[in-house]
């Protein structure tokens, strides 16, 4: 494992020095595409999208506070569904003796991931335990000794040049990646597309658009190297693809630090992205890099591009130089009912009352709890849910912003406003008709099933119309509807 | 319980644009226009604007009272069309009409269909549209502290010279929201706080000067322009009443199409219609045509339509297809306009034969022995003189003499005059009619040629008998009798319960005599 303290210094040593050099240095980008005419009108560009909303940042409460690194006290539980695909198979059973790294449960099938333990102790019970979505599910539980013994032979020094590019991918697989970002896609499958040598773009997104939440930042600041050789790992699959970083522009040490750490690489290059949301998007990212629109229900490969997270670029570091699996990540505890915001170093399996109390607990007033950001995180109903590989924040209410947020409902006013902040370009409006009227064909025909819940048109009805919930409820039914309408088609 | 979390779907932030909020923003922007007027205008305009606000909130709050429906005065929305429907109307208006006009603006077009949101068009408009329909001489009456006179627009329609930086600040004739500088102000205010975007006031404004320009015979005059800026409620409608979002499309293209619509039918109107100024005509259309607008102009989601697309790094980004459509969209509407003003134009000198051929048979029925009708260039002049002003400075009322036909026998001689003379004062605005002559000012007859009273009282001044009460007499000038039972020459029979068509009518007849007298008698 690379010692902490040591890259937190050497970036904080580095940034001093200025930034002219690397900012000339953004030329290399896309084969005469659009990032080069982009760069060439002004220095600073910064890349722009039609629709989004502007949510206050909220970012000051906790983006100055350095990780901590948090040690697990209490007892561990890991859902054996923390990904997308099939839940994972147990591979340990009660009062098995397990080390932090060992392998408690293995993927099932491709579209899967392995899971580890992340303290040392004891199976207690392999049961039903309240997670995050509120609904009891399969975990495991490890009470912790305390003793954190770590599995031998991680933390073995790796170097990347040794390895095939299949041996890449195993590691990757092996370390039970999953898109840390929030959506939780098993990494080894986003990074085995049927076109590789179609990728162009390895776009690492470290937009942050969420309001409140800074461990994207405080990565990209701490450990710009991190970011930078997964970058790297990435590419060695990929020979024809050049790396991109996206930041959004209210982050100029993250910018400075990551563009610091490239040292004039050409392959790689950062991308600055205005502030505003949902830029870090996949569908807007892969329009920053190409000036293309994503196809309807299209990957983000058919355009030549793959997007992971800055922490899953990290992981990749860790898991192909060090042998290390997914144990750890960057983790944020902010918002007003935060006592002590701060950005935290957690072990997957945490519970989020463990990570309340070390940020000091929550004010008296709080009257929601967030897991994620407060556009598209979930509300959860307690705090004794484990934390999973895809969550990266705890955003807490208080009561004053619930009210204002829940305030009262109004006739729809036809004002437009949500027409003109979606940012996939929908008319949410007549969305939300069709869903209202139980109208499956118009919904589909509208493209409803394209909108990807961020919220904006939700946010910015004057009339607080539930336009994304109701979305949210629809569209597992029109999905549904679809599937069963294609499948008549096919037997004709 | 106090301390159970609170669930529910994201999003969980909301951003501080409420309905109530942009209501409250709606009334912040017009309340310089209100101040403005009350010190205008006076105290009592104060009256009529509280009494429209009242209307309006008390009739909501009755409808939902009786319908059992949620109390939604809340919404500010009725305040709103309360302060609009005011600054629409006369400032000296008697009290009823604001009360009216409030009731039939909150319950027809908002309450009926379904409250907010729901209105088919801007409830205050039709309230004004009610008013006009129901009380058009209150309605055109914009005299206040004893102070009368035409509009600005009517002036201009005359031909008279108006003082622009006078409409501009607001010291005119006009109705309650008179002022424009005010109005700017609030415009600004809506503009820069976000209640309304620029797509409708720009496009409206701009077409509307643009076919001003191209249409409106004094071509790009900018202060032939800015008079028609400043006059009638251009102003107040493009950033105030198009604007309303209930009934303005939801699109951006829809958007700049309908406020474009507004700004073309509002010119057509002012040319090619007989009011002064359709401003408001123009809105009430084209939100009729929102829900057309609504339902074919449904954006398409960026990256449809792009099926199996490969990135070609050669190939350049193609330009947005939003703009692109309202481009071509705004292309059609300019040419349906051209078409429409080119057919006019096409049509206009057969009209204007017709209309000669129709005044000339108006003359040869009131001057019984004329065989030529000839124009003689001096009483030409004399006429011309007038500058379209007001004839007698308004001892007639507001009366004009247009023109004057010297009759001649089949010899040549001068058997008589047909005078063409306007009056504005008519129940329903202006009265046009042909009054025939002798050599000697006796009256031979008297024929309309424009007459837009009330059928079954006011046109029934239209009947020969009351009309051949004028003929064959020659007197200095008639007196309307109102109760009847005329025994003098002079004196006329007013049709009952038309008094102010009757009156109207004597008014011309006397200007004609009194022109008669001043130039036509030797």
């Amino acid at each position: 494992m690379p010692d902490r303290k040591q890259g937190a210094r050497s970036a904080a040593g580095l940034r001093s020095k200025g930034t002219e050099a690397v900012l000339n240095d953004r030329s290399g980008i896309g084969p005469g595409g659009s990032l080069n005419s982009m760069f060439e009108k002004g220095k600073h560009m910064s890349y722009k999208f039609r629709g989004g909303v502007h949510p206050k940042p909220n970012k000051e409460l906790s983006a100055d506070k350095p990780f901590e690194t948090l040690l697990p006290k209490g007892e561990m539980v890991y859902p054996i569904s923390q990904h997308i695909g099939k839940p994972a198979r147990p591979v340990v059973k009660r009062n098995d003796e397990v080390l932090a790294g060992q392998l408690i449960a293995e993927a099932d099938g491709f579209v899967s991931a392995n899971i580890y333990a992340t303290v040392s102790g004891k199976v207690k019970a392999i049961e039903h335990r309240r997670t995050s979505a509120g609904v009891p599910a399969d975990c495991i539980v490890v009470t912790n000794d305390g003793k954190y013994n770590t599995v031998a032979g991680i933390g073995e020094e790796c170097d990347p040049d040794t390895l095939t590019n299949s041996e890449i991918i195993d590691r990757i697989k092996m370390a039970g990646i999953v898109g840390l970002g929030g959506a939780g896609f098993p990494t080894h499958v986003k990074l085995s597309p049927r076109n590789p040598e179609e990728i162009r773009w390895i776009i690492a997104n470290g937009a942050e658009c969420e309001p409140g939440i800074t461990c994207d930042d405080r990565l990209m600041r701490e450990r710009p190297e991190w970011v930078i050789e997964g970058m790297r790992c990435v590419l060695r699959l990929f020979d024809k693809a050049k790396g991109i970083i996206a930041i959004e522009d209210n982050k100029p040490e993250a910018i400075e630090a990551i563009e610091e750490a490239l040292e004039g690489d050409d392959r790689i290059s950062v991308m600055t992205l205005q502030v505003r949301y949902p830029q870090g998007s996949e569908r807007n990212l892969v329009h920053a890099a190409t000036g293309m629109y994503m196809e309807s229900g299209a990957l983000p490969a058919s355009l030549g591009c793959i997007v992971d997270n800055v922490w899953t670029l990290a992981a990749i570091y860790r898991a192909v130089c060090f042998n290390e699996p997914l144990m750890e990540k960057g983790f944020t505890v902010t918002g007003e009912g935060a006592v002590n915001p701060g950005n935290f170093l957690i072990r997957i399996g945490t519970s989020v009352s463990e990570v309340l109390e070390a940020a000091g607990g929550t004010t008296e007033d709080t009257k929601k709890i967030l897991l994620g950001g407060p556009m598209m995180g979930m509300a959860i109903p307690g705090t004794d849910v484990p934390l999973v590989k895809a969550n990266n924040a705890l955003y807490c209410m208080t009561e004053d912003e619930v009210e204002i947020a829940e305030g009262q409902q109004t006739n729809c006013i036809r004002c437009g406003r949500c027409i003109r902040s979606c940012p996939l370009g929908l008319s949410p409006q007549l969305m939300l008709q069709a869903a209202e009227r139980n109208d499956l064909d118009r919904f589909i025909a509208l493209h409803g099933l394209d909108c990807i819940q961020c919220g904006c048109c939700t946010y910015t009805c004057p009339a607080r119309r539930p336009l994304v919930p109701v979305f949210k409820l629809f569209k597992p039914r029109a999905m549904a509807y679809n599937r069963m309408k294609q499948q008549k088609e096919g037997n004709k | 319980m106090s301390n159970m979390l609170n669930v529910s779907s994201s999003p969980h932030l909301r951003s501080s644009h409420t309905t109530g909020r942009e209501m409250y923003n709606v009334i912040l922007s017009l309340l310089p226009a209100t101040i403005f007027a009350v010190f205008h205008f006076g105290l009592y305009t104060l009256l009529v604007i509280l009494c429209s606000i009242a209307s309006c909130m008390a009739t909501e709050f009755v409808f939902n009272m009786i319908t059992h429906r949620k109390n939604s005065l809340t919404d500010c929305s009725a305040v709103v069309t309360g302060i609009l429907l005011a600054l629409v109307i006369p400032p000296s208006i008697p009290l009823y009409a604001p009360i009216l006009g409030g009731v039939f603006a909150i319950l027809v077009t908002k309450c009926f269909f379904g409250g907010l949101g729901q209105n088919f068009m801007n409830p205050a408009l039709a309230g004004r549209a009610f008013l006009l329909i129901s009380f058009g001489k209150v309605m055109t009456d914009y005299s206040y502290d004893t102070v009368s006179g035409a509009t600005p627009l009517a002036q201009l329609a005359n031909g008279e010279t108006i003082d622009i930086l006078d409409m501009f600040l607001g010291h005119a004739m006009g109705h309650i929201g008179v002022s424009i500088c005010a109005l700017l102000i609030g415009a600004v205010f809506l503009l820069v706080s976000g209640t309304i975007t620029w797509e409708i006031p720009v496009s409206c404004i701009a077409v509307f000067l643009v076919m001003m320009g191209l249409f409106g015979g004094q071509g790009f005059d900018p202060m032939f322009l800015a008079a028609h800026f400043c006059g009638g409620g251009l102003v107040l409608g493009a950033f105030f009443m198009a604007t309303d979002p209930v009934t303005s499309p939801m699109t951006r293209t829809g958007q700049l199409i309908y406020g474009a619509l507004i700004g073309g039918l509002a010119a057509l109107f002012r040319f090619y219609s007989g009011m002064a100024d359709g401003m408001s005509y123009a809105i009430i259309i084209s939100n009729l045509i929102v829900p057309l607008l609504d339902k074919y102009i449904i954006p398409v989601p960026w990256g449809v339509g792009a099926k199996g697309q490969v990135y070609n790094p050669d190939e350049k980004k193609k330009g947005f297809t939003v703009p692109k459509s309202a481009l071509i969209l705004m292309v059609i509407t300019a040419i349906a306009g051209a078409a429409l003003a080119g057919v006019y134009a096409m049509t206009k000198t057969t009209i204007d034969a017709n209309q000669e051929a129709k005044k000339l048979q108006a003359y040869a029925e009131v001057v019984p022995g004329g065989e030529t009708f000839e124009y003689d260039e001096t009483i030409t002049a004399a006429i011309e003189g007038f500058g379209g002003a007001v004839y007698g400075d308004g001892a007639f009322g507001k009366a004009y003499i247009n023109e004057v036909a010297v009759a001649k026998d089949a010899s040549g001689n001068v058997v008589g005059y047909g005078i063409s003379a306007t009056t504005m004062d008519g129940y329903d605005g202006e009265i046009s009619m042909a009054v025939g002559m002798d050599t000697d000012g006796k009256i031979l007859g008297v024929s309309f040629t424009v007459l837009n009273e009330t059928a079954g009282m006011g046109m029934l001044v239209n009947e020969e008998s009351w009309r051949n009460q004028f003929q064959d007499k020659q007197v200095d000038s008639f007196v309307l009798l109102k109760q009847g039972g005329s025994t003098a020459d002079n004196e006329i029979d007013s049709v009952s319960g038309a008094s102010t068509t009757s009156g109207a009518v004597v008014n011309a007849v006397n200007a004609a005599i009194d022109f008669y007298k001043n130039y036509l008698a030797q």
